[in-house]
């Protein structure tokens, strides 16, 4: 007989995971990864809830969890993409130019590999350059 | 389990009058496209976007300012999603007056360039229409999705510089952390959702009342989580470590929103919590209060000490940030009605002088390139506009008389004084003590704050440095909003009636217990 108690074991294994893996891992996909993961924990828990308490609480909190998730993706994964090309690594350790003054930065004992690759692909060029102006910074 | 006719009906029925009370947030909502379609259909030379910003959040607060609310407690709107009350609405027009200053000062000090206006003033808004919906989340749900709605455009406002590395490693700091601290505070409304099961907080609140001895262990698990979450969005310890590094690598204007319109809109929503959340009189009320009363004083007195030996002026007002939050952090300790007009109060003078102190920094550094602290030697010399002006900005938020900020904190103090003394002879001895502690605690962190914030007029008026600098020149309309901002910090430090009256009048928002009592008295009849 499966219980709500196991729904809430898998959802709070699950969370305790993401949090795991969003602390210790370096890899700034797999990190945010890791925090999505988090939330999946808590919408079998509302799930489960909802089950449980007969109402469909739990189900809405579902839909607008997944909703809010998506948006944080799409913020976070066009960030790491300009991340990438600014220093092509995803190394999360070679962002520490913001810290405390007299503070050394951290180093890793064994440093992330990352396999070098190919430059982005340059697209050919197709039709007119559009015309773009410069113009001084305002409103 | 689903909606019946007779509910659906009765949502019909009320929705024109929930949609009047919110209007100010639709204006605001249907600012946000237009301003996208008038950069698409028309060049950015033609139509400024920043007038029609302002025009429309000039708008949404003559809207604000007129909404019809009852004396004591609120409506409840949208099926209960919403609770519009007076307390909400004060916190919304100081986030409305906060957009009407924030706007034209982004303009001024050129932070959007004519491409990515609508950007800005979109995430600008966007964020805000989040901030007011955590001032009168009554829900839940309604609390999860008002914090993500505000935090989601701070996370690309903190890399608007674009091509700036420090600023993209601040909106990659605050992402991670942010998106981590959401999935915690979510966790924490699964398990009292769950627990109570449903996410209406005031039928929550009737349910711990009711149980008068003890909520369960997965619940006070829940409701700390949320707690978690909220003091992220505070930046109290636990969770300050963020703030320092975004403030340094965001602009100073996004620092200014940041610290301002986030941490009144937090503080609102931490209020409505704890009242709803805390309980009276039940168990975990006491060690909520404890543990609030704790984290209030370790941050303020972490941020006072972190703030000395700066370098980086935005990272010397971000800990001067985590210290002010700590102290209005403060008043919530036992959250009743009392706490209100304190609160009001210093979330009013911290948007003019906070505001103007970030504004004094933009300026400095559109024209230095540069925001050390050392920029500010012999500032005196080369701007005395500036310089003044930073100066009332510093001794406000120092505390000093007739300034806001000492207007503020000496509310703020007479309301511990004033529940120090309170619960003296009650039967819980433990918060008179509680009380008194935080009193001495603030007292101390008052005088040490005055090193780092004397420091700067020091640094301004006395280093003059060792070579003669170019003097700073501040456009017009910069000194017409500093102008605005010093007398609004000076008005406030001298007329406290008018602005008290209202905290009153929003305290009034929860007076009334009837709602909570109601449901109790029927809990028990049945």
């Amino acid at each position: 007989m499966i219980t709500i108690s196991h729904y809430l074991a898998v959802g709070a294994v699950l969370f305790t995971l993401g949090l795991i893996g969003f602390l210790t891992r370096r890899n700034l996909i797999v990190m945010f990864l890791s925090a999505e993961m988090m939330l999946q924990g808590v919408a079998i828990n509302f799930v489960a809830f909802s089950r449980h308490h007969g109402n469909m609480h739990g189900q809405v909190f579902t839909l607008f969890i997944i909703a809010v998730a998506a948006c944080e993706a799409g913020i976070a994964l066009a960030l790491f993409l300009s991340l990438y090309r600014k220093k092509r690594t995803l190394d999360v350790s070679v962002w520490q130019d913001l810290r405390e003054a007299g503070i050394d930065e951290t180093t890793d004992a064994q440093p992330l590999t990352t396999t070098p690759e190919d430059a982005d692909p340059i697209l050919t060029k197709a039709g007119i350059a559009p015309k773009r102006p410069l113009e001084e910074t305002n409103v | 389990m689903f909606p019946i006719a007779a509910t659906l009906e009765r949502l019909t029925a009320d929705l024109t009058r929930d949609l009047s009370l919110f209007i100010p947030e639709l204006i605001l909502c249907g600012t946000i496209p237009f301003l996208l379609l008038l950069r698409l259909l028309f060049s950015t030379k033609t139509i400024p976007l920043a007038p029609v910003a302002l025009a429309a959040v000039g708008t949404a607060l003559v809207f604000a300012l007129r909404t019809d609310l009852p004396t004591h407690g609120g409506t409840v709107t949208f099926g209960g999603m919403l609770l519009i009350d007076r307390f909400g609405l004060s916190v919304r027009v100081a986030l409305l007056a906060y957009l009407l200053l924030a706007i034209p000062l982004g303009v001024l000090t050129k932070i959007p360039d004519r491409e990515d206006a609508a950007d800005f003033f979109t995430l600008m808004i966007g964020a805000t229409i989040g901030l007011m919906l955590m001032t009168s989340a009554r829900h839940l749900l309604m609390v999860f999705i008002a914090v993500e709605m505000a935090s989601v455009p701070s996370y690309a406002l903190a890399g608007f510089l674009k091509g700036r590395r420090p600023s993209s490693e601040a909106a990659l700091k605050y992402v991670v952390f942010g998106a981590a601290a959401s999935g915690t505070m979510l966790y924490g409304i699964s398990l009292v959702a769950g627990t109570f099961g449903t996410g209406d907080m005031e039928e929550i609140a009737g349910q711990i009342s009711y149980s008068r001895t003890q909520i369960s262990l997965s619940a006070f698990a829940g409701v700390l989580l949320i707690f978690g979450g909220i003091l992220f969005k505070l930046s109290a310890v636990p969770f300050h470590f963020w703030c320092p590094d975004v403030f340094t690598g965001a602009a100073a204007e996004v620092g200014a929103f940041l610290s301002v319109a986030s941490k009144a809109a937090s503080l609102a929503l931490a209020a409505r919590l704890i009242y709803y959340l805390g309980g009276t009189g039940v168990s975990h009320t006491n060690a909520l209060a404890v543990l609030w009363a704790i984290i209030a004083g370790v941050t303020m007195t972490w941020g006072n000490l972190a703030a000395f030996g700066q370098t980086n002026v935005k990272r010397m007002l971000a800990y001067s940030t985590i210290a002010h939050a700590g102290l209005m952090m403060m008043t919530l300790t036992v959250f009743d009605y009392r706490a209100v007009p304190p609160l009001v109060y210093y979330i009013a003078s911290y948007l003019c002088m906070n505001l103007g102190a970030f504004a004094v920094v933009a300026f400095v550094r559109n024209q230095t390139g540069s925001e050390e602290l050392d920029t500010f030697d012999g500032l005196a010399k080369r701007s005395p506009v500036l310089a003044l002006s930073m100066t009332v900005f510093m001794l406000s938020l120092l505390g000093l008389p007739p300034l806001a900020g000492f207007a503020a904190k000496f509310q703020v103090f007479a309301h511990l004084f004033e529940n120090a003394h309170r619960y003296q002879h009650g039967e819980i001895g433990v918060f008179s003590w509680l009380y008194t502690g935080l009193l001495a605690l603030a007292a101390i962190n008052t005088a040490l704050s005055a090193g780092y914030y004397l420091g700067v007029v020091r640094r301004m008026f006395l280093d003059t440095g060792e070579e003669a600098k170019a003097p700073l020149s501040v456009p017009f309309g910069g000194r017409v909003i500093l102008s605005v901002l010093v007398g609004g910090v000076i008005a406030l430090g001298g007329w406290w009636n008018p602005l008290t009256e209202q905290g009153i009048m929003a305290a009034k928002s929860f007076q009334h217990k009837s709602a909570k009592q109601k449901r109790l008295e029927m809990s028990q009849e049945q």
